[in-house]
Formats: structure tokens, sequence, C-alpha cells
């Protein structure tokens, strides 16, 4: 339990006007974008990397958690203040720091949002590849703490790839660099051990990104298919011709409707499945590229291929697509929403066992995928005021996870741990796995204050769980 | 001849017979000889052939208290701080076959001790390429790559094995068989152990095989060979390459030192202080059409002196010519080897302040660049009188450009002495890593980057 003193302490560090602790304030930062709620004690909205080593510091010393938070967009419970303590709230830190084209480089604060620093680069000509669907909101740190992916890391790749060196404050306050600003920085490799590690090991304050120039030209395809199998087909045939797009999306039947209900972004209401693709790169190979594709459609019995004609055409069906969990959230506020990836062959049979998972509970779970990278994401619907469906819908959250490391992948591809996929953890790694992952928690974190309980399954836990055997 | 053992050092060999047999331990005087490193010779060499028996071979050494050096085909041992000890030498040679080539996911899952070469190899004759062609030796391993970190011309369109790598097994300092990532283009489920593996030259775990991303042929490979009588003129060409919506596959300058190599292979001849640029480009035909046009436009905008187009089977006798001359030239024993690493736009600057250096002290110095990476590698003759003078200049210079340069490989009284790092303010948090993975510092102990001493 923090005292008045602490506040008062962590007062004097950020000053009076960057400091909340009134009940209803801390409502506020209670909650991030699962359906969780935990009271935190404290929020702090630090300027600098000197203000957050501070405000560490003195909880380092009286042993007080600390979550890094950024927008609280995060769906795994990642930013949810469970055991109490200080919510770091890094949305303060918003500068961009530098531009430097000819560098390929990008230096900003934590809290600059992805999509704010997309808009700085635009004139430039350039982009920050990682595209979350949250990026209207989520931040860039929050990026780097989930090790973040979305549409078009298809054919760029994820966060990681794009980071060259961060600035961090470790858990006893001190500030050190790690990768650095340029390539192939000596010793071990920090920078990639920290993005994704969901504010456990340390606190980034500032991030040297890795930006390119924007693709010369882009164009946008949706595709109509009667079943799923025809659509998953395209997507392994596209890929086996050596085509690679910036992006291509699975979007089920539920999930088209539900879009249009909300907006008409031209989706159809009757089909299994859509995909929506993105080819990006030169003119010149594009129009090749379209006709290629139009073939295997063909091939694999589409029903209807779309282009888009204009750019205001090609926003709209991408507005369908980055709108899909708000508009799901329309027709029902409340669901869970998985992100587990298999192996690209195995999505299919994957998508059919989340059908019987969902006929099971009597539960709908809509689907849209990462289609080209395995990377689904159910969206279990349900009813806040049905005590059984709220149980029901956490069973199939769980049986899906289960069921992605059955297919040979694993529990979360984007969106983390955090506390919802704690135990499933489990099911993916063996108790050899966990342990050396805990031991470099303890190297960076020994009092164990940066975001704890999150993450790495609670040891005592494991003999609860069959954990994966390890193969020989 | 067998030397005298003393009884705990018999002891250990009897233990590591009984993990992998009579016929794959070795205290022969010759075997241990040929697996020196650093001029430590260790008194047993054991040939692993399954993650369980490194694990039980580990797990003995931290028993026995004897150290590890992991072991691929060799040929990158000598890069890095010094070795402190080695007691024995673990081969991973026997694990060198494909686990699963899924094409249907475009990976491929290797054991460690797989020869890259051969895994090339294979994976053409199905019409499959991995985008990743670090410059090492045709015996090279897998396993021996990743733990180094090398990487090739190809990390321009495709990154490094940190971007290529999904899965890695391998087995900790203290014997535990650890498992990281997996086969799914994404994964953020825990602490990423693999980013942390790669490059650890062996210090945290030896990696006992991990699953890589593949891709299907380009329909069209082309290299452009374009020489420049300046080094200046090439560079510009790099930047405008650089601010363009171009996506080449690689672009690589050398000097004449190394492009004197490249010309049996289609090289176009260079000027004394010449630089050839090497554009690969690999894609649809439209796609390479069109970067043809373009790229050779930019050349003749800054004054190309000769341009040489190479297509389909020319494009991989100029690229192995190219991994051919890095290897005799960088890799021999008698060479200091250096890595410089700037900012893009500073490329140009460091390529002509490591001539200027090289003539100040009268060494000829020889360049390759990763024109998209901003990775310079220099080579020198280990025989110059004043190394330690070179490595100075050369520090302070890439220090100036906001990077760093390192000596990477060199003759052992070389390291010893002259091997300087840049200043970092992570070494601390590495050591304590090292020592928490491997509290008995069994594993290449000496080797960590920034490590006492």
């Amino acid at each position: 339990m923090i005292q008045q003193s602490f506040i008062k302490e962590l007062t004097g560090i950020v000053g009076r006007d960057n400091i909340l602790s009134s009940r209803k304030d801390l409502l506020a930062y209670s909650y991030d974008s699962t359906s969780r709620q935990e009271m935190p004690e404290v929020i702090v909205f630090p300027r600098s990397t000197a203000e957050v080593s501070g405000v560490i510091k003195a909880a380092h010393r009286d042993k007080v958690p600390v979550i890094a938070r950024g927008a609280g967009t995060n769906l795994s419970g990642g930013t949810i203040p469970d055991r109490g303590g200080i919510i770091l709230e890094l949305s303060r830190m918003n500068r961009i720091l530098d531009i430097d084209t000819a560098n390929h480089r990008a230096v900003v604060q934590p809290g600059v949002v992805n999509l704010d620093l997309q808009n700085a680069l635009a004139p430039f000509g350039f982009v920050f590849p990682p595209d979350p669907a949250s990026q209207e909101m989520s931040t860039l740190g929050g990026n780097v703490g989930e090790n973040a992916g979305g549409p078009h890391c298809l054919k760029h790749g994820v966060t990681s790839k794009y980071v060259y060196g961060m600035e961090v404050v470790l858990s006893d306050g001190e500030v050190i660099n790690v990768g650095g600003s340029v390539e192939d920085n000596p010793g071990y490799d920090l920078r990639g051990l920290l993005i994704g590690s969901e504010g456990t090991l340390g606190i980034a304050t500032r991030l040297t990104l890795h930006i390119i120039p924007k693709p010369e030209t882009s164009r946008t395809l949706l595709v109509i298919f009667e079943t799923l199998e025809n659509a998953s087909q395209t997507v392994s045939d596209i890929i086996g011709a050596g085509i690679i797009p910036g992006a291509m999306e699975l979007i089920d039947k539920t999930t088209c409707w539900a879009i249009e209900q909300g907006i008409s972004a031209g989706y159809p209401t009757d089909a299994e499945a859509v995909l929506l693709i993105e080819l990006e790169g030169l003119q010149d190979s594009l129009d090749r590229q379209v006709r290629d594709i139009s073939e295997i459609c063909q091939k694999n019995k589409v029903r209807e291929l779309r282009i888009a004609k204009t750019s205001a055409e090609q926003a709209a069906l991408w507005q369908g697509r980055r709108g899909a969990f708000g508009a799901i959230a329309r027709i029902c506020p409340q669901y869970i929403v998985m992100d587990g990836t298999v192996p690209r062959n195995k999505m299919v049979p994957t998508i059919h066992r989340v059908d019987e998972i969902a006929k099971k509970y009597h539960l709908t779970i809509a689907l849209v995928a990462h289609a080209g990278d395995g990377n689904i994401h159910p969206l279990i619907l349900f009813d806040t005021g049905n005590p059984e469906e709220i149980v029901s819908a956490r069973k199939a959250g769980d049986e899906i996870c289960e069921l992605c490391s059955s297919m040979g992948g694993t529990i979360t591809g984007e969106h983390g741990v955090g506390l919802e996929k704690l135990h499933a953890m489990f099911t993916q790694f063996s108790s050899a796995d966990l342990s050396a992952m805990r031991r470099v928690k303890e190297v960076f974190d020994p009092e164990g204050i940066l975001n704890p309980g999150k993450l790495l399954p609670p040891e005592e836990d494991e003999s609860l769980h069959e954990t994966k055997e390890v193969a020989g | 001849m067998t030397p005298a053992f003393s009884a705990e050092q018999s002891a250990f060999s009897q233990r590591l017979t009984e993990i992998v047999g009579s016929a794959s331990v070795s205290t022969d005087e010759r075997v241990t000889a040929e697996h020196t490193v650093d001029g430590l010779k260790p008194f047993v060499v054991v040939f692993a052939s399954s993650a369980e028996q490194v694990s039980q071979v580990v797990k003995a050494g931290n028993q026995f208290e004897k150290t590890i050096v992991p072991w691929g085909s060799g040929s990158r041992q000598s890069v890095g701080p010094c070795l402190a000890r080695a007691d024995a030498v673990i081969s991973l040679k026997p694990m060198n076959k494909i686990i699963e080539l899924d094409v249907g996911n475009y990976t491929v899952q290797v054991e460690a001790g797989m020869v890259n070469r051969d895994l090339h190899r294979q994976l053409a004759e199905q019409g499959l390429f991995l985008p990743f062609d670090p410059f090492c030796t045709e015996t090279s391993t897998i396993g021996g790559e990743l733990a180094t970190n090398v990487s090739g011309p190809s990390r321009a369109a495709y990154g490094t094995a940190r971007d290529i790598v999904l899965g890695i097994t391998a087995v900790s300092p203290t014997g535990d068989i650890i498992h990281t990532g997996g086969k799914t283009m994404k994964n953020v489920a825990g602490i990423d152990l693999g980013k942390l593996l790669i490059g650890s030259q062996g210090t945290l775990g030896i990696i006992t095989d991990t699953v890589m991303r593949i891709f299907p042929q380009a329909e069209v490979n082309r290299s452009l060979l374009l020489a420049f009588p300046d080094a200046e003129d090439a560079f510009q060409v790099v930047s405008r390459l650089l601010a363009s919506k171009l996506t080449p596959g690689s672009v690589e300058l050398v000097d004449r030192l190394v492009g004197h190599h490249l010309e049996p292979a289609g090289g176009p001849p260079l000027e004394e202080n010449g630089v050839l640029l090497m554009v690969s480009i690999s894609g649809s035909r439209e796609d390479a059409e069109r970067h043809q046009k373009d790229i050779s436009t930019l050349a003749e905008e800054n004054k190309v002196d000769s341009t040489v187009i190479l297509d389909g089977t020319e494009v991989n006798g100029i690229e192995n010519a190219y991994h051919q001359a890095h290897q005799s030239l960088f890799t021999s024993p008698s060479v200091v080897q250096g890595k410089a690493s700037v900012p893009l736009s500073k490329q140009g600057e460091m390529f002509r302040a490591i001539k200027k250096t090289g003539s100040k002290y009268g060494v000829p110095v020889g360049v390759t660049v990763h024109g998209y990476n901003g990775i310079l590698y220099t080579r020198f003759d280990a025989s110059v009188a004043d190394p330690s003078g070179i490595i100075n200049d050369l520090n302070g210079t890439a220090a100036g450009l906001d990077g760093f340069f390192m000596v990477e490989a060199a003759p052992l009284q070389f390291r010893k002495n002259g091997a300087v790092l840049p200043p970092r303010s992570d070494y601390k948090l590495m050591r304590l890593l090292k020592n928490s993975l491997d509290p008995r510092n069994i594993l290449n102990p000496g080797k960590l980057v920034g490590g006492p001493g």
C-alpha cells in the first residue's frame, strides 16, 4: 500500500500537474482493452528520462510495482494494475525528436502515437512499416513493448526489425542504451530481448527507429469466395507464385456483416470469406501481379474480384478492415480477441477447429486473420450480463490457445501474454524454457517491480499444468 | 600419441564416452590440435549427434567443472574476444541434417551442424532459397553462423539472422534443452531468448537446431556491376538508390583490391582508386527491367566507367567469386579484419577515411561495404609495424561519424593486445546475464564481448 508521503515524493519528481491519485482518476486507468479492471494507486506522467528514472528509483527503494503504459490499447491485460502500484503513463513523452531520411532513421519518445509518426513521415515519402490496427491510438513505446505486428508485417516484418536502438530505464533507475543508431552493435542483442518484453525488463524512454521509403504505388483488391478453403488456397498460391503482397487479410462472414452494419465499406454480407489484398511496389510490376493473382483466384473458384479504382475506394476497403474490431463491438460490446498464429498451411484446419469450439460452447466467434502470416484473430462474443457465457467465453479462449500450440503455432502472435494468456504459456513452453526466461527477468528486475505478474506464469502453478514435454 | 591426463580429466572423458559412445570421443593429439582455439588446445573433443547428447555433455561439464567450446566448422573461432580456457570442444558436425522442410509454410528446420552451402544447394533443387548468405567458408555451419551473427549481401532486402530465424532449440549453459520461438511468422509469447542467443558466440547456449524462413526463387535474378573511377560517385549512386522507390536484393561496394578477384567471373576492371558497385535484382521480369533501367540511368548521371549486366548462372558465378574473395582476403589467419558500422549517409566518408588511414601508415587496406546497411569490412596484413595506430585512428573516425569500428578477427597476439571495443553502457548487464545463465562459466569463458579482461 502506497503511503501519502510516497505520493508526495513522486509529486516532487514529476510536478503537481503530472500526477493523479483521486479515486475517479484511478478508475480511468484501471483497465485496458480487455474486459478486466483493477485499481492502481497512483498515476504519474513523466516528461523526461530523468523523471522516469526518478520515479523508478523511488519505486525500487520501496518495492512498489510500476506498470509502463502508453495508450492502454493492449489486448492481453498487460497494463492492468492487478497488484496496485504506479501507472507510469508515457503519453506526455510524445515528441518526435528527429526525422533523418538520409539515414532511414527516426528518433522518438515512447509516447508518440504510431499514426502521428506516419503522418509526420508522409511529407518525406517515408513510412514506419509496423501498422497495428490500433495505430490511431497506440504509442510506439507500446508497439515496441508488445513487438506489435499489423497487416503490413507480411511483407515487411514485425516491430523488432525496425528498431535500431533504445534508451532504457532499468529497474533500479539506471539509464542505459541498447542497440544503437547504427546496425550490428557488439555484444548480446539486449535490444531484441527487450522488444516484446511487455514492460517487465525495462522502460524505453527514447527509440531510434528504422524508417523506409513508401512504396511507389499500391493496389487494393477485394476478393470474394464461397468457401474458406478456396480463400486460403488462394493465399497459399499467391505466396507460392513468389508474390509477397504488402498485406493479405482474411475476413469472415460475421465480421463482414458487422462492418457493413456500421459503415458501408462495400463488403459482401453473404460470402463465407473475403480476402483484402494490398499489393505494393513499383508501378511496372503491379499490373502483372494483379493479372497473376486474378488467374490464381479464377483457379480457386472466386465469386468476385474487385479492384479499387481510386485511392478513395482503397481507403474505404481498408477502413472496413481497420474498423473490424470496432464494428464487432457495436453489435456486441464485450468480446475476447485471440491472436494465435499457426504455420501458414495449418490455418484452415485451425479455423475449422475454432468453429467447433464455438459450437461446443454455444458462442459466436467472428474471425479476421492476417492470412499470409497464419495469424488468426478469433473474436469471441459474449454477453456480460450472462455469467455462464462469460465462463464459456474464457474457456473457449483457453482452448483456442491450446489449439494454436497443438498446431505447431503460438498462443500469441501480436498482442502479448499479459495476464490473459499466462496459463496458456504452459501449453507452449517447457519448465526449462520458462525457467530460462525467469532468470533473464531476475537479472533485469531482481526486486520484481516492473509489471510484476505479467508475461511469465508463476512457477508455483507449473504443477497444475502439464507443461510441454521436452522434445529430444 | 595420447598425453597423460589427470584423474579428473580421465573421469570427465569417461563420462563423455558414456554419453556419446567411445567412437565419438577423442583425446588423440591430432584431433585435439585441430580444435585449438586462441592457442588453447582442449584435452578432449566430443562429437554430438543430438540435442539430448549436447545437454548431457554440458551437464557433465558443470558437474566436473570443465569448460566447453561449441564447434561448427571452426571457421569463425578467432572472432571476438579471446577464449580464457578450453577443456573440451563439442563438435556438432554429426548434426548436419534437414529436420523438416515445410514448403507450405515456407520454413526449414535444420540441425545446427548443417553446412549452409549444402542447405542452399538442397533448397535450390526445389526452387527455394534461404536469404542468408554470410561471408563464410564453404564449410561454415548454420549454428556457427547464428552464434556469431554473421551476415551477407542479402541482408539489404531480408535483414539479418535476427529477422530470418523464427525458432531456436538450444542447450543452456547448465544443460537444459530450451526452445524459443517456433515455426510461425509471428510469435510474441514470452521473452525472446532467440534474439539473445543469436550473436552470443556460444557463451549463453549451444544452438542445436533452428527454424528459418525460406522463399520461392525469383523469376529473374540479375546482377549489375558498375565500375566507378571515383568512390565519391559510387557512394552518390547508393545515396540516391536509398532515397528511391527501388528495392534491390543487395547493394555491395568493393575496392580494387577485392574487385580485382571478381574479374574472372565477369567483373569489370577497376582503376587504382576505383570502386565497383554491385547491385543484385531479384523479382519479376517487369521489376528487373525497371530496376535495371533506373539504376543504369543513375550510374550514367554519376560518371560510371563501365557497366556489366549478368544474368542467370553468371549471377551465381559472380556471387561465388565475391564470397571466395571475401574468404581468402578477409578470413586469412595473417589478416586483421575489422568492421565499421556508420549511418547510411556517412558510408562514403568512412570509406575515404579508411583509405586515407591506410596511406598514412603505408598499409593497403581492403574494403567491402553493405551499402544498404552502413557496414564496412576492412582488412589489412597483420605483419604491419603498428596495427594499434590504424585501429585507434579508425575507432576515432567511426565514433566521429556517430558509429563505431571494431576488430572482428585477427591473430591471437594482436587480439590480446590491440582489440579495443567501442564503449557502451550495456556491457554490465551483459555480464550479469552471462553470470546468471552460466554460473560456473562453462560455455566459452572469456568470449563475451565487453566481458571482464
